[in-house]
């Protein structure tokens, strides 16, 4: 279990961490979702003591990473999956990692295998693909066997069946109990790996709760309607106030009614329908939403203007 | 697809003092320089600078013995020339000292070490004291060899000296123990200055430029300055004959040990105070 209290971190003048509390529970994977440069990193390098915070607490397990002696037996971390020296052999990488904490050398053929690099333990690691560091990393973080998981962007560089296995690793991992905290831009991923999430913009705690939950309050959803009769079916719902907003000549997208009223309301006054489904609203849609206003580097659409000096 | 995960807690660790953590951090550190390629293309480079150019020069010396005048071999220092090869080897001893520190930093790796022990003093003692056993080592055999060979060299001019003679036990563990103190003043500066070349840039200036622009100053600083600088007083350390321009071999000793702990006591401090 992971405990951050009014968690700040100041750099020069730009305040990277702004007063986060928040807790990981153990037993699920919690998302840690935002933009990029919202801080996301920032706090799990001050969860695992590399950075001290400019103020407040973070904890794991009850207390400070600084505090635990052979700590990879409590807390493995992917901070960043580059850093590893690219003239040692793979295994050797794990070795000494495994040597600081005493944790015994058959655990690092076993967590080779866990991850798939036996075959490759003997090569460099500036020899290994992107994808090969990534499950080193995650090899690194899993070596202690350890109760609480931190694992910033596992899936970057890893193709479909790695995501797969990433996945599929993660939900085992909190279904036995353990505490796994991941980051990740990649939306739709987190919308199926994570059960709760942490959404931090410009340093500070936007949202947490379930996945679902976040998904639901801050998109809902729409009915999307195809029809001939768009501009007539258009009045009916706006009578019942409806929000309709028209993606095209025949089709709409109805906020504030479901799809069964919508058909009843067509049906009642004969205009034929071709298509009328439930939209859910996407991780991504929900994210993007919250974050709009948040975002650090947003890209901005350059439109030409006049009167320029 | 892989399997997944072994049950939980499988090695659970019952000795837990910060004794057993620096000794586990020794172990690492030990496991660490011995499984990259520049640990052994430095330690070979710094065996064939003492040994390779002590033997040289003194070979040298014994085929223009006959052509030598008196004055010279009046102040002879029967290891001056043994000893030649250390000012070279505390160079790659120096480099393999800064990079023990810096390619964590340009690799990324220090986030990995200090995860795996946030205990950051005792991690730096760790790496001090494993990077100094192995320097010592190599140095101690390295000073040996070179000793014996250049010594039986000479003795066909009947300048030899044995290891027996007064000075001069002293002055061949002198010369390993300064490729020490250099290996940590090295280590130190790497974990200040934390970038590769910034690092090994202080550390010639220290070792070689400095050295030389103190000559420059007017009599009689530059020979008052030159004494205390770190070169000199580790040159001292390895002398039997008395030069006036250097330190005795105590004093010498003291003032390298002084540099060395003073790099050390600021590493210290920085790496705990600064973010990784």
């Amino acid at each position: 279990m992971i405990e951050a209290e009014q968690l700040s971190k100041r750099y020069g003048t730009t305040l990277a961490v702004d007063g986060l509390s928040f807790s990981v529970e153990a037993g699920q994977v919690t998302g840690f979702l935002g933009p990029n440069g919202s801080g996301k990193s920032t706090t799990m390098r001050m969860i695992v003591g590399l950075d001290a915070p400019t103020s407040g607490t973070v904890t794991v397990g009850g207390r400070a990473y600084g505090a635990v002696r052979f700590p990879l037996h409590e807390v493995g971390a992917l901070l960043d999956a580059t850093a590893a020296h690219p003239g040692r052999r793979a295994r050797n990488h794990l070795r000494w990692l495994a040597d600081s904490n005493r944790i015994p050398r058959s655990r690092v053929d076993e967590v080779l295998a866990i991850v798939g690099l036996t075959e490759a333990a003997h090569r460099r690691v500036g020899e290994l693909s992107l994808g090969m560091g990534q499950r080193l990393g995650i090899a690194a973080a899993l070596l202690g066997d350890p109760a609480v998981l931190i694992l910033d962007e596992p899936i970057n560089g890893l193709d479909p069946e790695g995501i797969l296995w990433v996945r599929h690793l993660l939900r085992s991992l909190a279904a036995e109990g353990r505490t796994v905290l991941v980051s990740s831009h990649l939306m739709t991923e987190m919308a199926l790996t994570a059960d709760q999430l942490i959404i931090i913009g410009r340093g500070r705690l936007l949202s947490t709760g379930p996945t679902a939950d976040f998904i639901e309050k801050s998109a809902g959803h729409h009915v999307r309607v195809v029809t001939p009769d768009a501009d007539a079916l258009v009045v009916l719902l706006r009578d019942k106030g409806a929000v309709v907003t028209a993606d095209g000549p025949q089709e709409l997208s109805v906020q504030g009614l479901e799809s069964r009223d919508v058909g009843i309301l067509a049906s009642g006054a004969g205009l034929t329908l071709y298509e009328l489904s439930t939209q859910r609203a996407s991780l991504e849609d929900a994210f993007m939403e919250l974050t709009r206003e948040h975002a650090e580097y947003q890209g901005t659409t350059h439109t030409p203007e006049a009167g320029h000096p | 697809m892989t399997q997944l995960l072994s049950p939980q807690a499988a090695v659970p660790v019952t000795d837990d003092r910060l004794s057993a953590v620096f000794l586990a951090a020794c172990r690492s550190e030990w496991t660490k320089l011995r499984t990259v390629r520049s640990t052994m293309w430095a330690l070979v480079l710094t065996v064939i600078a003492i040994i390779g150019l002590g033997v040289l020069l003194s070979a040298i010396v014994v085929g223009h013995w006959d052509h030598r005048s008196l004055s010279e071999i009046t102040g002879f220092d029967p290891l001056l020339y043994s000893f030649a090869g250390l000012n070279v080897a505390q160079l790659s001893i120096g480099v393999l000292g800064v990079l023990v520190m810096t390619s964590e930093y340009a690799t990324g790796v220090i986030t990995l070490t200090l995860g795996a022990t946030p205990q950051r003093r005792l991690l730096l003692g760790a790496k001090v004291v494993t990077f100094s056993a192995m320097v010592a080592v190599v140095s101690l055999i390295s000073c040996v060899t070179v000793f014996f060979v250049c010594q039986a060299l000479l003795a066909s001019k009947h300048a030899g000296v044995s290891i027996t003679d007064p000075g001069i036990l002293r002055a061949v563990l002198g010369g390993a123990v300064k490729m020490v103190l250099i290996g940590v003043i090295a280590v130190g500066v790497g974990a200040i200055v934390r970038h590769t070349a910034g690092a090994v840039a202080v550390l010639f200036a220290i070792l070689l430029i400095i050295p030389g622009l103190v000559q420059l100053l007017p009599q009689p600083w530059n020979n008052d300055i030159t004494l205390y600088l770190p070169s000199s007083a580790g040159a001292a350390m390895s002398a039997v004959v008395h030069f006036p321009n250097l330190l005795g071999p105590t004093a010498g000793f003291l003032v390298l040990l002084a540099y060395a702990a003073a790099t050390l006591g600021v590493a210290l401090v920085l790496l705990v105070r600064r973010d990784a």
